[in-house]
């Protein structure tokens, strides 16, 4: 989607937008800025972090450094599983 | 939602705003889905602590529920998509990131398919990598066990020419780096992972790095003994069958079997079958008639 889009269904201002995608909290897909459902559902967090949880953008900068480390380790675990059970298949 | 939003946040009928402020950020913590991938139920409490929140942080709504005049329901919210539903799905995102384990490359040894993953794992380090794309390739088995070109046509028309390299196993998986999706920005293409299957084949059976064969022979190979031609993988070798061959004696063809990645191969073992012709044969029965075993082949098991 567009940043137009964007904005109306995650009730930012383009000016938000363009700042957190400078910060890197976000990353705008080319070809001419595109944003996907994933991007949309890390703004909502973002927001949840900086609203009710009270997180400031020191902090949100930190939390999403962790969290993109937590997910990373998540996708290698269950890539490390798939690959057991890839190889506990074949010698069965 | 039916539970009573001062039990739902743990706090006091009379407590202060502050107070509901600070109940709330100690539960969202631990609730939150995207803050707590593993939580399966995490998703379904955090909806009913923010409704509660929600109703409880708004000094008139909270005013007119301790009056009775609200329900704690109608405060639910829309269901949304959040975060981990995209970041924790198989295969890596966009944001994920190896950093949390760019240093145990040494951990992976010589593991082909796990210094794969930690190779691919330094690399997502930098934002806005390109996705990786699965693809499945099936292969017969002389051309998994032999190696070669094969390509895959993808999705969008375009053709993907593969290596096989020789010796390819059963659900391997091979990389072809830089083939997958583009990244953002100036972020690294991601690369295809092509998850191979490989066709049953009629008479090889592959064992690790060794075929298996069953070889039919007839009586007269069996009892005489005889030079054959035997298939392998690589081609048709000439076999010497010894004289007094039963059924289920194992020949080993060295060096015939499966290519190594070091060079070798494994070898080749061939299990004799004696077969009777499929006709019967009158002579060969007259002959059989006139002649008397010295032994029972089950004297073992005393019948």
């Amino acid at each position: 989607m567009h940043l137009q889009e964007f904005a109306d269904r995650s009730h930012l201002d383009s000016t938000t937008i363009e700042a957190w995608v400078n910060a890197e909290w976000l990353v705008a897909h080319p070809p001419g800025q595109q944003f996907s459902e994933q991007d949309l559902a890390r703004a909502r967090l973002i927001q949840d972090l900086r609203g009710d949880l009270g997180v400031n953008d020191e902090g949100i900068a930190l939390v999403l450094y962790l969290l993109d480390q937590l997910y990373g380790l998540r996708c290698l675990l269950r890539d490390i599983q798939e690959m057991r059970t890839t190889a506990s298949e074949r010698t069965n | 939602m039916a539970a009573d939003p001062y039990a739902t946040l743990g706090v006091k009928k009379g407590a202060t705003q502050v107070d509901i402020q600070k109940a709330y950020r100690r539960l969202a913590k631990k609730l939150h889905p995207d803050l707590n991938p593993g939580n399966k139920a995490a998703e379904d409490k955090f909806k009913e602590l923010s409704a509660a929140y929600n109703l409880l942080n708004d000094p008139d709504k909270r005013a007119r529920f301790d009056r009775g005049e609200i329900d704690a329901s109608g405060t639910e919210q829309q269901p949304r998509q959040y975060y981990r539903d995209f970041a924790d799905r198989e295969g890596w995102s966009g944001y994920s990131s190896g950093a949390g384990f760019a240093d145990f490359n040494d951990f992976a040894g010589n593991d082909d398919i796990l210094s794969e993953i930690f190779g691919r794992a330094g690399r997502t380090a930098r934002r806005g990598r390109g996705a990786d794309v699965r693809y499945h390739l099936e292969l017969n088995f002389l051309d998994a066990v032999n190696g070669g070109k094969q390509s895959i046509v993808l999705p969008d028309g375009a053709t993907l020419e593969v290596n096989i390299p020789p010796g390819t196993r059963d659900g391997q998986i091979l990389r072809l780096k830089e083939k997958g999706r583009r990244g953002a920005g100036d972020g690294p293409t991601g690369d295809a992972l092509i998850e191979i299957s490989v066709l049953p084949h009629p008479y090889f059976v592959r064992k690790g790095d060794d075929i298996h064969l069953d070889l039919p022979i007839s009586l007269k190979e069996g009892v005489l003994g005889a030079k054959l031609k035997v298939p392998t993988v690589s081609g048709a070798v000439a076999v010497s069958v010894p004289k007094w061959s039963s059924t289920g004696r194992v020949l080993r063809i060295k060096g015939r079997g499966v290519p190594r990645a070091d060079g070798g191969r494994g070898d080749q073992y061939v299990t004799l079958k004696l077969v009777l012709p499929k006709k019967p044969d009158p002579d060969l029965e007259r002959f059989v008639s006139e002649w008397q075993p010295s032994d029972s082949p089950r004297q073992s098991m005393r019948v």
